[in-house]
């Protein structure tokens, strides 16, 4: 805990929008939800500010993907917990069509060629198809997928086809964009060259991003602040701004002050495994 | 679909060939060799020729059942179709619907024929019916079999764009149902067929299985041989038809 207080006063040096303390995009007060007896989140705080990029990490299990779903707009909240959007206190529903989201699984269509893939939903929002297309052309070459507008997904690599999601995402221009371990599927190399190549585009298009992982090395080099969750039910445990210049060279992952915050973030998350593991093993005596 | 037995490689083709030369050629063979009488087995020559010299009989015959068989499978497609989607929009449906198709279908679609026939007469409209009648069911339930196995978080992702139902429907549902449609589509092709000749065979003006009942009084063996011969080429081309039709539309599969 000392970490986040520590930490919550000093500007952020990624974004320097961040230290005039712009009214954040997203809010989230104790916000809490329970699927029956089990509680999923429990009176979880998060804000985040235009243009940030914020990761989050935690134990399996802790709700990460609960708190997407809620800010996607897929699951409401339990009633009683806070959540604004833009400045606005509204319900979950109404962020349906205004959070660009990108789930786990690229989830592309079989039927649809690159871009018409990448056009969904632009198209469900009624642009003209010939629009759209032009459109997603456009972006193909900073995608790495020029000569590939016309392939269909099974023609394509694991690395390309996440891309081809990523460009689905993007041309859903929202304000709020979020990733649910867009790279876990990928090997190691493919995955580093994509997050290098995701700073690349953030830093053009200076989108907000609220991407989860469980990779705290994915979570330090992308971030400009990343949340530590709490074993279920979910809360934020700590709060690590991330004070990394950017633009973030690869070789960053050796340097004193990247191995120091990932010291400080694996002892929190360990912490709560050993938490979650122990209440676990605690359940199977009870029972 | 690899499952369908016409959509295969070169050699899977050639296979086939010779797979119904050499059933031709024993056929031949055992009715000559054996001096089979034409009620018992005729050779596959005389059936040929009897087809040749009855061409216009059997040609009119075979526009009836096809006729009947085309515009029943297109009904029952519709229907299929449409019920499938229908529960799939509006879920109350699927505990009113599901019971009402299951019970129908549990009796052989034959067993309604005299009321078919009474209703809508002994003319081609029956024998749509009837089509109709025993090829809703399959394509509905293999429809419906499509329609739910949509990935769920292909949903969610659509709702998130702010997709509608129908949106979801149109962009996500139909398409990925395809497969098993089609599927559908293709083992009814046969049964539509069948089932036109059958229900002609109860009562008609005219067509394959009508032609086959007078034959069979008129003991013309090589006759109800030359229809049949007739029916099963009409009902192959069909099923090859839809087969290649399928392949075309499931280019990713």
């Amino acid at each position: 805990m000392q970490a986040a207080i520590q930490t919550k006063d000093m500007p952020i040096a990624g974004s320097p929008e961040a230290t005039a303390k712009p009214s954040p995009l997203l809010e989230l007060r104790a916000v809490t939800k329970t699927y029956g007896p089990v509680a999923a989140l429990s009176g979880l705080e998060a804000s985040v500010a235009p243009g940030e990029f914020v990761t989050v990490v935690g134990p399996s299990g802790c709700g990460k993907s609960t708190l997407f779903n809620i800010v996607a707009g897929l699951e409401e909240p339990d009633a009683g917990g806070i959540l604004r959007f833009e400045g606005n206190s509204c319900h979950a529903a109404d962020l349906l069509g205004r959070v660009s989201f990108m789930p786990q699984r690229d989830l592309l269509l079989p039927w649809r060629n690159v871009v018409d893939n990448a056009i969904l939903a632009l198209e469900v929002e009624g642009m003209p198809r010939a629009q759209a297309r032009a459109k997603a052309l456009k972006m193909l070459p900073e995608f790495g997928l020029t000569g590939f507008e016309k392939q269909y997904p099974h023609q394509l690599s694991g690395g390309m086809r996440q891309r081809v999601a990523l460009m689905r995402t993007f041309l859903f221009e929202r304000g709020l964009m979020l990733l649910d371990e867009p790279f876990g599927a990928l090997d190691a190399l493919t995955r580093a060259m994509m997050q290098r190549w995701l700073l690349d585009v953030w830093q053009k298009y200076r989108r907000t991003i609220l991407f989860i992982t469980h990779d705290v090395d994915e979570a330090i080099f992308l971030g400009d602040r990343v949340l530590v969750m709490t074993a279920r039910p979910g809360s934020v445990k700590l709060e690590q701004v991330v004070d990394l210049p950017r633009p973030r060279r690869p070789e960053i992952v050796t340097a004193p002050e990247f191995v120091r915050l990932k010291r400080t973030l694996l002892d929190a998350i360990e912490e709560e495994s050993m938490k979650s593991f122990q209440s676990a093993v605690a359940q199977e005596k009870a029972t | 679909m690899s499952g369908s037995p016409l959509a295969s490689s070169p050699l899977a083709v050639q296979r086939g060939i010779l797979g119904a030369v050499l059933l031709v050629v024993c056929w031949e063979g055992l009715a000559r060799g054996l001096h089979l009488p034409s009620y018992v087995l005729p050779a596959v020559s005389e059936i040929l020729a009897g087809v040749w010299s009855k061409r216009a009989l059997l040609g009119e015959a075979a526009g009836y059942t096809v006729l009947e068989a085309l515009v029943g499978y297109g009904l029952g497609c519709l229907i299929g179709i449409g019920l499938a989607v229908a529960i799939t929009m509006l879920p109350a449906l699927r505990a009113v619907i599901l019971p009402a198709a299951t019970a129908i279908n549990s009796v052989p679609v034959v067993a309604y024929s005299p009321l078919i026939l009474l209703w809508f007469g002994i003319g081609v409209a029956s024998k749509m019916v009837m089509v109709a009648m025993a090829l809703s069911f399959t394509v509905f339930l293999s429809t419906l079999a499509g329609l739910d196995r949509v990935d769920r978080r292909a949903i969610d992702l659509m709702r998130s764009f702010g997709a509608g139902r129908l949106s979801i429907l149109w962009r996500l549902r139909l398409p990925t149902a395809l497969p098993l449609l089609l599927a559908g589509m293709r083992v009814s092709t046969v049964r539509s067929v069948i089932v036109a000749i059958i229900t002609e065979m109860l009562g008609a003006y005219g067509g394959l299985g009508w032609v086959i009942y007078q034959a069979v009084l008129q003991i013309d063996f090589v006759q109800v041989w030359s229809a049949i011969f007739v029916a099963s080429a009409a009902s192959l081309s069909f099923f090859g038809m839809i087969g290649f039709l399928e392949r075309k539309i499931l280019f990713w599969k």
